[in-house]
Protein backbone atom coordinates (compact mmCIF):
# COMPACT_ATOMS: atom_id res chain seq x y z
CA UNK A 1 0.00 0.00 0.00
CA UNK A 2 1.72 3.10 -1.30
CA UNK A 3 1.37 6.71 -0.81
CA UNK A 4 1.41 8.85 -4.80
CA UNK A 5 0.67 12.35 -5.34
CA UNK A 6 -2.23 12.02 -7.22
CA UNK A 7 -4.00 9.32 -9.62
CA UNK A 8 -2.38 10.48 -12.28
CA UNK A 9 1.34 9.96 -10.52
CA UNK A 10 -0.23 5.88 -9.45
CA UNK A 11 -1.11 5.32 -12.71
CA UNK A 12 2.12 6.45 -14.49
CA UNK A 13 3.77 4.14 -11.71
CA UNK A 14 1.74 1.03 -12.51
CA UNK A 15 2.29 1.67 -16.11
CA UNK A 16 6.02 1.45 -15.82
CA UNK A 17 6.55 -0.96 -13.48
CA UNK A 18 4.56 -3.54 -15.49
CA UNK A 19 1.27 -3.56 -12.83
CA UNK A 20 -2.19 -4.17 -13.21
CA UNK A 21 -3.96 -1.45 -11.01
CA UNK A 22 -5.40 -2.19 -7.62
CA UNK A 23 -7.84 -0.02 -6.12
CA UNK A 24 -6.90 3.62 -5.39
CA UNK A 25 -8.70 6.30 -2.63
CA UNK A 26 -8.20 9.24 -1.60
CA UNK A 27 -6.42 9.98 1.80
CA UNK A 28 -9.50 11.01 3.41
CA UNK A 29 -10.74 7.35 3.08
CA UNK A 30 -7.11 5.55 3.75
CA UNK A 31 -7.27 7.27 7.45
CA UNK A 32 -10.70 6.45 8.24
CA UNK A 33 -10.19 3.09 7.29
CA UNK A 34 -6.70 3.42 9.40
CA UNK A 35 -8.79 4.51 12.48
CA UNK A 36 -10.98 1.33 12.16
CA UNK A 37 -8.45 -1.38 11.71
CA UNK A 38 -5.73 -0.04 13.83
CA UNK A 39 -7.59 2.11 16.58
CA UNK A 40 -7.44 -0.74 19.31
CA UNK A 41 -4.29 -1.82 18.71
CA UNK A 42 -2.83 -1.17 22.15
CA UNK A 43 -5.84 -1.44 24.03
CA UNK A 44 -5.08 -3.40 27.03
CA UNK A 45 -7.93 -5.76 26.46
CA UNK A 46 -6.95 -5.97 22.54
CA UNK A 47 -8.20 -9.46 21.12
CA UNK A 48 -7.50 -10.49 17.63
CA UNK A 49 -10.14 -9.60 14.96
CA UNK A 50 -12.24 -12.41 13.25
CA UNK A 51 -12.18 -12.21 9.79
CA UNK A 52 -16.00 -11.38 9.97
CA UNK A 53 -14.88 -8.35 12.21
CA UNK A 54 -12.46 -6.92 9.62
CA UNK A 55 -14.94 -7.38 6.98
CA UNK A 56 -17.15 -5.33 8.36
CA UNK A 57 -14.23 -2.77 9.15
CA UNK A 58 -14.13 -2.29 5.40
CA UNK A 59 -17.11 -2.26 4.57
CA UNK A 60 -18.13 0.82 7.66
CA UNK A 61 -15.09 2.77 5.63
CA UNK A 62 -17.32 2.01 1.54
CA UNK A 63 -14.68 -0.34 1.34
CA UNK A 64 -16.92 -3.27 -0.85
CA UNK A 65 -16.47 -5.52 -3.53
CA UNK A 66 -14.79 -8.63 -4.56
CA UNK A 67 -11.32 -6.59 -4.17
CA UNK A 68 -12.16 -6.34 -0.55
CA UNK A 69 -13.47 -9.46 0.07
CA UNK A 70 -10.59 -11.05 2.76
CA UNK A 71 -10.00 -15.06 2.41
CA UNK B 1 -4.30 -17.24 19.68
CA UNK B 2 -5.00 -18.55 23.06
CA UNK B 3 -4.77 -16.10 26.72
CA UNK B 4 -1.28 -16.69 26.75
CA UNK B 5 -0.61 -16.05 23.29
CA UNK B 6 -2.42 -12.94 23.62
CA UNK B 7 -0.70 -11.84 27.23
CA UNK B 8 2.88 -12.38 25.20
CA UNK B 9 1.66 -10.28 22.04
CA UNK B 10 0.38 -7.31 24.26
CA UNK B 11 3.84 -7.85 26.59
CA UNK B 12 5.55 -7.35 23.23
CA UNK B 13 3.47 -4.49 21.83
CA UNK B 14 3.74 -2.16 25.33
CA UNK B 15 7.29 -2.60 25.31
CA UNK B 16 7.82 -1.52 21.67
CA UNK B 17 6.06 1.46 22.47
CA UNK B 18 7.42 2.09 25.77
CA UNK B 19 10.92 1.52 24.77
CA UNK B 20 11.41 0.96 21.49
CA UNK B 21 12.34 -2.56 22.27
CA UNK B 22 11.66 -5.87 20.58
CA UNK B 23 12.22 -9.08 21.96
CA UNK B 24 15.48 -11.49 20.11
CA UNK B 25 13.51 -13.68 17.01
CA UNK B 26 13.89 -16.48 19.31
CA UNK B 27 11.66 -16.25 22.11
CA UNK B 28 8.92 -18.78 22.59
CA UNK B 29 5.68 -18.13 21.47
CA UNK B 30 6.68 -15.67 18.58
CA UNK B 31 6.67 -18.29 15.96
CA UNK B 32 2.81 -18.65 17.32
CA UNK B 33 1.68 -14.99 17.18
CA UNK B 34 3.72 -14.88 13.39
CA UNK B 35 1.31 -18.15 12.57
CA UNK B 36 -2.13 -15.51 13.76
CA UNK B 37 -0.79 -12.65 11.92
CA UNK B 38 0.10 -10.57 15.24
CA UNK B 39 3.37 -9.88 14.30
CA UNK B 40 5.64 -10.25 11.54
CA UNK B 41 9.00 -12.27 11.67
CA UNK B 42 11.59 -12.45 9.45
CA UNK B 43 14.97 -14.09 9.37
CA UNK B 44 16.53 -10.98 11.59
CA UNK B 45 13.56 -11.61 14.35
CA UNK B 46 10.55 -9.00 14.75
CA UNK B 47 10.09 -6.89 11.39
CA UNK B 48 6.30 -5.78 12.27
CA UNK B 49 4.05 -5.10 15.13
CA UNK B 50 1.46 -3.90 12.57
CA UNK B 51 1.27 -0.41 12.32
CA UNK B 52 4.42 -0.61 13.50
CA UNK B 53 7.21 -1.36 11.69
CA UNK B 54 10.61 -1.78 13.69
CA UNK B 55 12.78 -1.50 10.78
CA UNK B 56 13.24 1.43 8.67
CA UNK B 57 11.05 2.34 6.49
CA UNK B 58 10.17 5.14 3.90
CA UNK B 59 6.73 5.74 6.03
CA UNK B 60 8.21 8.54 9.03
CA UNK B 61 5.50 9.33 11.24
CA UNK B 62 5.79 11.69 14.16
CA UNK B 63 3.01 11.14 16.78
CA UNK B 64 3.45 11.29 20.55
CA UNK B 65 6.81 12.95 20.59
CA UNK B 66 8.65 10.14 19.28
CA UNK B 67 9.21 9.08 15.22
CA UNK B 68 7.98 5.65 14.02
CA UNK B 69 8.72 3.96 11.30
CA UNK B 70 4.78 2.47 8.91
CA UNK B 71 5.45 -0.75 7.03
CA UNK B 72 3.09 1.21 4.20
CA UNK B 73 1.04 4.01 4.01
CA UNK B 74 -2.43 2.46 5.46
CA UNK B 75 0.17 1.33 8.82
CA UNK B 76 1.82 4.91 8.81
CA UNK B 77 -1.48 6.59 8.98
CA UNK B 78 -2.56 4.09 11.62
CA UNK B 79 0.34 4.75 14.12
CA UNK B 80 -1.51 7.70 15.52
CA UNK B 81 -4.33 5.83 15.57
CA UNK B 82 -3.10 3.60 17.46
CA UNK B 83 -1.28 5.96 19.91
CA UNK B 84 -4.88 8.21 19.78
CA UNK B 85 -2.96 10.91 19.30
CA UNK B 86 -2.74 13.84 16.54
CA UNK B 87 0.53 12.75 14.10
CA UNK B 88 2.65 13.74 10.69
CA UNK B 89 3.39 11.10 8.13
CA UNK B 90 5.98 12.20 5.56
CA UNK B 91 6.99 9.29 2.57
CA UNK B 92 7.59 9.51 -0.78
CA UNK B 93 5.93 9.60 -3.97
CA UNK B 94 6.89 6.18 -6.12
CA UNK B 95 6.21 7.88 -9.50
CA UNK B 96 8.28 11.59 -8.99
CA UNK B 97 10.32 10.83 -6.01
CA UNK B 98 8.12 13.95 -4.38
CA UNK B 99 8.25 14.32 -0.82
CA UNK B 100 4.47 14.43 0.43
CA UNK B 101 3.73 14.84 4.10
CA UNK B 102 0.40 15.17 5.79
CA UNK B 103 -0.88 16.02 9.55
CA UNK B 104 -3.54 14.24 10.90
CA UNK B 105 -5.61 15.99 13.25
CA UNK B 106 -8.83 14.02 14.96
CA UNK B 107 -7.84 11.52 12.30
CA UNK B 108 -8.26 13.43 9.09
CA UNK B 109 -5.38 13.84 6.99
CA UNK B 110 -4.31 17.48 6.15
CA UNK B 111 -3.86 18.44 3.75
CA UNK B 112 -6.04 15.41 1.82
CA UNK B 113 -5.62 15.68 -1.51
CA UNK B 114 -2.80 12.71 -1.87
CA UNK B 115 -4.07 9.08 -3.00
CA UNK B 116 -3.08 5.69 -1.47
CA UNK B 117 -2.95 2.70 -3.69
CA UNK B 118 -3.27 -0.86 -2.65
CA UNK B 119 -1.73 -3.47 -5.58
CA UNK B 120 -3.68 -6.57 -3.96
CA UNK B 121 -6.89 -7.35 -3.13
CA UNK B 122 -7.71 -8.43 0.13
CA UNK B 123 -7.28 -11.62 0.02
CA UNK B 124 -3.75 -11.64 -0.85
CA UNK B 125 -2.81 -9.03 1.26
CA UNK B 126 -1.08 -12.52 3.19
CA UNK B 127 0.48 -13.90 1.08
CA UNK B 128 3.83 -12.24 0.87
CA UNK B 129 3.01 -9.73 3.64
CA UNK B 130 6.42 -7.51 3.35
CA UNK B 131 5.70 -7.19 -0.41
CA UNK B 132 2.53 -6.03 0.55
Amino acid sequence: MNLFRSEEHTARWLEENGYEPGATMPLRQLCALAVAWWGDRLDPDWRPHTREQNQALLESVGLTGPFWQLP
Amino acid sequence: MDERDIELRNRIYTRFVELGEVPAGDEPGLQRLHDAHALVLDDSGIRMLNPFSVVPTPYVVEAGGRSWFGNCVWDAFGIPAALGVDGHVSATCLDCGETLEADVIDGRPEPDDLVAHFLLPARSWWDDIVFT
